[in-house]
């Protein structure tokens, strides 16, 4: 009942602050108070919301922001869908072999500390100007938060798990399948959380860097709505990129967390 | 009775390689048991009884043999099932029913159907029959000990290794789980090893009583004929408790030396 309460509360609170910052906005935008920039820089609520349907009714060069949309997500999923399996894979055979596992994780901790964007020339004079640049950008921003959360989570994984796990006949595979993959969930999990965040900015940023003619996404999108001013527009796909974010975090990873590690009683 | 003991141990020496003083934690010790029989060790704290355990359930490397059926084992195996003192012996992600019925479908002890009946009458002779979909989490210490005894009981383990398994739970759930495995060591065919530092509960559920001292050494070994189930009141507790309570004073003595 307590619980219920407080949830509803914090709900309100959060609707309250939203509206505020909403009102304080079209004050701002309304009073024309900072000069005759005020325009570009707040347009009205009731522009951005025109905007907001403008983009995906009429869109930009006579593509709705939809396409540009799937466009992305066909990226960030492929590339999500390649580091994660790549992910348990090598943490896997780490398990295995010890000289693997002393590569492997010299090779995450280096390779962790090296934003993606920075690599962007290098992905380009290998690849070119392909979408396989974006999608190696996605990947090298999964793999390896997921990568030494993984190991993380196999060394610290209680031996009374593992034991018990060999103690009904568990071996090599089965053993890192049964034991060693769940036991890590929450690891797991936190490694999905931030392998997911830095792949969703890691894409948007090279979208924006390079846009890709062959397969424009949002990054592209806003940064037209940017180079021909449509500062509504330009607002609008803003929250686009919100929303997406939001329906990631609580559409997707929280309910896999829910079922998981809450689930389990195993959060950390 | 046949000629091979169920399990038979030989020049069984064990010392740990990153222990500062590399000494034998057991020394070729020499232990036969036979089918059916509930053997408790008890002895002083440090002198090798978890050691012991885990050789024979396979969890560490040592010197001499552990034959099972005269058949030598290096590795964990079902036929050694362990029930280890820690709580957290059970799986978290799995239902109490699923922990139970895992080690059935890794080792094909039948179809789906099958796993999940036997699976069931284990939990529902720990008496834990309405828990089977519960989490691990859920439930309370004593209880996941009994979860772990289903497990064994389930794969049909013809040894059933058991660690100090109540040894963290208040007298009553323990009590209660001593009848519980007094009852199911009498009508299933199995053979339990069982460590305890209760002199009471060696009596109780001992059929035979092991005491060791330093090293391993075997101070008393004596069968256990009294009538069951034995009560402090049983004709010859008294006595049996005495000469337990003695050779455990002696090798406290002795590892103290
Ligand atoms: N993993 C280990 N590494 C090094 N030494 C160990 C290890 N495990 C146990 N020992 C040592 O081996 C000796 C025997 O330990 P063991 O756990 O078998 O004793 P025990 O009889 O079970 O004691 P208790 O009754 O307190 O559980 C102790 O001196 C202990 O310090
Ligand atoms: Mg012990």
């Amino acid at each position: 009942m307590k619980k219920k309460e407080s949830h509803l509360r914090s709900i309100l609170i959060r609707v309250v602050y939203v509206l505020c910052l909403m009102a304080i906005w079209e004050y701002v935008a309304r009073s024309g108070m900072l000069g005759p920039r005020s325009a570009l820089i707040f347009p009205s609520l009731e522009q951005i919301a025109a905007a907001f349907v403008k983009n995906f009714v009429r869109g930009y060069a006579g593509t709705s922001l939809w396409i540009y949309i799937i466009n992305s997500m066909k990226l960030l999923l492929t590339g999500l869908a390649i580091g994660i399996i790549l992910a348990f894979i090598f943490s896997g055979i780490s398990m295995v072999s010890y000289t693997f596992r002393k590569i492997f994780d010299f090779t995450v901790s280096i390779c962790d500390l090296l934003p993606g964007i920075a690599l962007l020339p290098v992905v380009i004079i290998i690849f070119g100007v392909r979408r396989e640049v974006i999608v190696f950008l996605v990947v090298h921003a999964v793999l390896w938060p997921m990568s030494r959360n993984m190991l993380d989570g196999f060394s610290s994984t209680p031996r009374i798990y593992v034991e018990a796990g060999r103690n009904m006949g568990l071996r090599g595979m089965r053993l890192i399948l049964g034991v060693y993959i769940p036991a890590a969930a929450s690891y797991i999990v936190s490694g999905l959380k931030s392998g997911w965040a830095r792949a969703w900015r890691g894409l948007i940023s090279a979208e924006m860097i390079f846009g890709i003619a062959s397969s424009p996404g949002i990054g592209l999108f806003i940064n037209q709505m940017r180079t021909n001013m449509n500062n509504a527009e330009m607002y609008a796909t803003l929250l686009v990129i919100i929303i997406i974010g939001v329906i990631v975090q609580y559409g997707i990873l929280r309910p896999i967390e829910i079922c998981t590690v809450r689930k389990w009683g195993m959060s950390k | 009775m046949s000629d091979t003991p169920l399990l038979k141990i030989e020049h069984l020496t064990k010392s740990y390689r990153d222990s500062s003083s590399g000494i034998e934690v057991l020394r070729d010790l020499e232990l036969s048991v036979e089918a059916n029989e509930f053997l408790c060790i008890l002895g002083p704290s440090g002198c090798g009884k978890s050691t012991l355990l885990r050789c024979i359930a396979g969890f560490e490397e040592y010197e001499g043999s552990v034959k099972v059926n005269g058949r030598e084992e290096r590795e964990p195996g079902t036929d050694r099932f362990m029930v280890f003192q820690d709580f957290n012996q059970l799986f978290p992600w799995k239902t109490v029913l699923k922990n139970v019925t895992y080690p059935l479908s890794i080792n094909r002890k039948g179809d789906k159907d099958e796993i999940r009946r036997l699976a069931l009458e284990a939990l529902e002779k720990v008496g834990l029959g309405n828990f089977a979909n519960q989490y691990p989490h859920q439930l309370s210490g004593g209880m996941k000990q009994r979860v772990a005894i289903a497990k064994a009981l389930a794969l049909g383990s013809p040894i059933i290794l058991m660690d100090e398994p109540f040894a963290a739970l208040d007298a009553m759930t323990r009590s209660g789980l001593q009848k519980e495995v007094l009852r199911i060591s009498e009508s299933e065919k199995s053979t339990i090893i069982f460590i305890t530092h209760n002199i009471q509960e060696a009596v109780i559920l001992g059929t035979r009583i092991l005491v060791l001292g330093q090293h391993g050494q075997i101070l008393f070994d004596r069968k256990n004929e009294m009538e069951r189930p034995v009560t402090p009141a049983s004709p010859g507790y008294g006595e049996l408790w005495e000469q337990l309570h003695q050779a455990l004073y002696e090798g406290r003595l002795s590892s103290e030396l």
